[in-house]
């Protein structure tokens, strides 16, 4: 094991959780604003995620073949759910006061969302990237499947020769990383809500 | 000016405002009164187009609302709400600027504006400016509140309950403070509460509606002295009995029930009746109820004999006064006089009541603080 393949890992899960939120923010966003789009949303990141992650890489790599891309994508599907629940959950319960408030000034919807009800559901949205990035990191490991490369490789090389340390030490070394991301974020966001 | 014109809304084909119509002078403190579910909300979120008209039109200086752009509409008319709903992500500064920057104030002028909005509610730039709401205590985020509707020197400020939440005190002061600067800016208010003593003190015009209608438009004195109706007196509750001095009757002044006897009693028997109410006087009526007179102890002890019948002991020259004379006359009589109390009459010379001078002290305390 090495540290490449430590960061290679890491490189898969944050271009994954960059593009999570890149579409799913604004899916998020659409859903809260437009209530016909709404349940559509909604209901398309819940049945991904119930989608088995390696069934899902599988379909991808028909399509684009067996690389770091096909895990990013599957990663970014596979995570869609958190952020844009999250996004969707973090707007809509900002309190009708502040909104009615913010309309009656004169705001536009768009002026609103930009600097009232985004800035409010931040901290909700921030949890929903949490789990998505610590989900990512376990699921990351299926990458090695597809050719994606990561620790999964180690993990996979271990019960292959049956060799019972190199399971651990992959293992072990994605159990640091998740508790690492999880708790450095989870920091952040006990002050973003203490804003 | 302000014209409401043939206002209605309905929800889910449930009436809620019928056909209203009333105006609204420059300047004028106009409060929206009346019991839950009345419409005073609905009427008020009306002019900022909050809430949609189903029909009738409303004018500002001429000019429907609903051909003004909707932004701008809301940007020239201040709104505070009860929830005061400052934005818990910006400090008090920009929460008060909101309106300015969205009137695009530059920066300069932004920062003077908040400089003087906060000195006029003496809270101090220094102190408050950089703060965010939630530092802030319930009555200081309202006065925010409040600056933040007028930062953008809009000529209307819509307020709907906004110091429902408030502690008495805090409330107090804040009427004071926006009473003030309502006078002091010339501002047209439109205010809504279900409180009757806020209403009496800052409107110059309360509009009382119920169940969509309006019931009656009057100034505070007016509607205090004259209610429309049943409704309306029952709302302002205690006040529904107000009094005025100048127009009080004897019979608002009287004690009643009287106690009387009548006229073929015997002299032991009026001591006995006297010794047991603690009293020194009886009055004394015939069988018909009629007034004769009053009869004294002093009298029965110097006069009168025992078994005697008292119609010879009754004295004639007692004060009395028709139910319907001026408060007045009463008031005279016992404040000149030596008498303790004034007999009240009918026109027909039947005993209604007694003025002494705690009943008159009661009735004059209830035009002060209303009904005891």
């Amino acid at each position: 094991m090495s540290w490449t393949l430590i960061f290679q890992h890491l490189y898969l899960v944050i271009m994954a959780t960059i593009g999570t939120i890149v579409i799913g923010l604004p899916l998020g966003v659409l859903a809260y604003l437009n209530k016909s789009f709404n349940r559509l949303i909604l209901w398309s990141v819940d049945i991904l995620q119930t989608l088995p992650a390696l069934a899902l890489l599988g379909v991808i790599m028909v399509f684009i073949g067996g690389n770091s891309l096909t895990v990013i994508i599957g990663l970014i599907l596979y995570s869609l759910l958190p952020i844009v629940r999250n996004t969707y959950v973090g707007l809509t319960n900002i309190d009708p006061a502040i909104k009615e408030a913010a309309t009656a000034m004169g705001m536009g919807k768009f002026y609103k969302l930009i600097h009232v009800e985004l800035p409010l559901a931040f901290p909700v949205v921030f949890t929903g990237i949490r789990i998505a990035v610590v989900t990512s990191i376990g699921v990351a490991v299926f990458g090695t499947f597809v050719g994606g490369g990561g620790l999964g490789s180690v993990i996979y090389r271990g019960i292959h020769i049956q060799n019972m340390n190199l399971i651990m030490s992959g293992t072990l070394s994605l159990m640091a990383m998740a508790i690492i991301f999880d708790f450095s974020m989870a920091w952040i966001e006990k002050k973003l809500y203490q804003k | 000016m302000i014209e409401y014109k043939n206002i209605h809304k309905e929800y889910q084909g449930v009436s809620v405002i019928n056909n209203i119509n009333f105006k609204i002078n420059n300047g004028e403190f106009v409060v929206l009164i009346g019991p839950s579910g009345c419409g005073k909300t609905t009427t008020l979120k009306m002019l900022n187009r909050l809430i949609k008209i189903d029909s009738g039109e409303i004018y500002i200086d001429n000019k429907n609302i609903m051909e003004v752009d909707i932004e701008n509409l809301r940007r020239n008319i201040g709104y505070v709400i009860q929830q005061i709903g400052l934005f818990p992500n910006m400090t008090i500064e920009e929460n008060i600027c909101v309106v300015p920057k969205l009137l695009k104030w530059d920066k300069d002028k932004c920062n003077n504006r908040v400089h003087e909005l906060l000195s006029m509610v003496s809270m101090p730039y220094e102190q408050y400016a950089k703060k965010y709401p939630k530092e802030l205590s319930g009555g200081q985020q309202q006065r925010i509140g409040v600056l933040r509707a007028i930062a953008a020197k809009p000529p209307i400020i819509l307020m709907d309950e906004p110091f429902g939440a408030l502690d008495p005190i805090t409330r107090d002061i804040l009427q004071d403070e926006v009473k003030d600067l309502q006078k002091k800016l010339n501002l047209t208010v439109i205010f809504v509460t279900h409180d009757m003593d806020e209403a009496i003190k800052l409107a110059d015009t309360i509009i009382f509606m119920d169940k969509g209608d309006i019931l009656q438009i009057a100034s505070p004195e007016e509607m205090l002295r004259a209610p429309a109706n049943e409704i309306i007196s029952e709302f302002m509750g205690k006040r529904g009995n107000f009094l005025d001095a100048e127009n009080m009757a004897c019979s608002d002044l009287m004690r009643t029930p009287v106690f009387t006897i009548k006229d073929d009693k015997k002299t032991l028997e009026c001591i006995e009746i006297m010794k047991k109410r603690q009293i020194d006087s009886l009055i004394v009526v015939d069988k018909a109820g009629i007034f004769q007179g009053v009869v004294t102890i002093e009298s029965i002890r110097s006069k009168g004999k025992a078994g005697e019948k008292i119609n010879s002991l009754i004295s004639k020259d007692f004060p009395t006064v028709l139910q319907d004379d001026v408060g007045k006359t009463a008031f005279d009589l016992l404040m000149d006089k030596k008498y303790d109390y004034v007999i009240v009459l009918t026109r027909d010379n039947s005993v209604v009541g007694i003025i002494t001078k705690s009943s008159l002290a009661k009735a004059l305390a209830s035009v002060v603080w209303g009904e005891m």
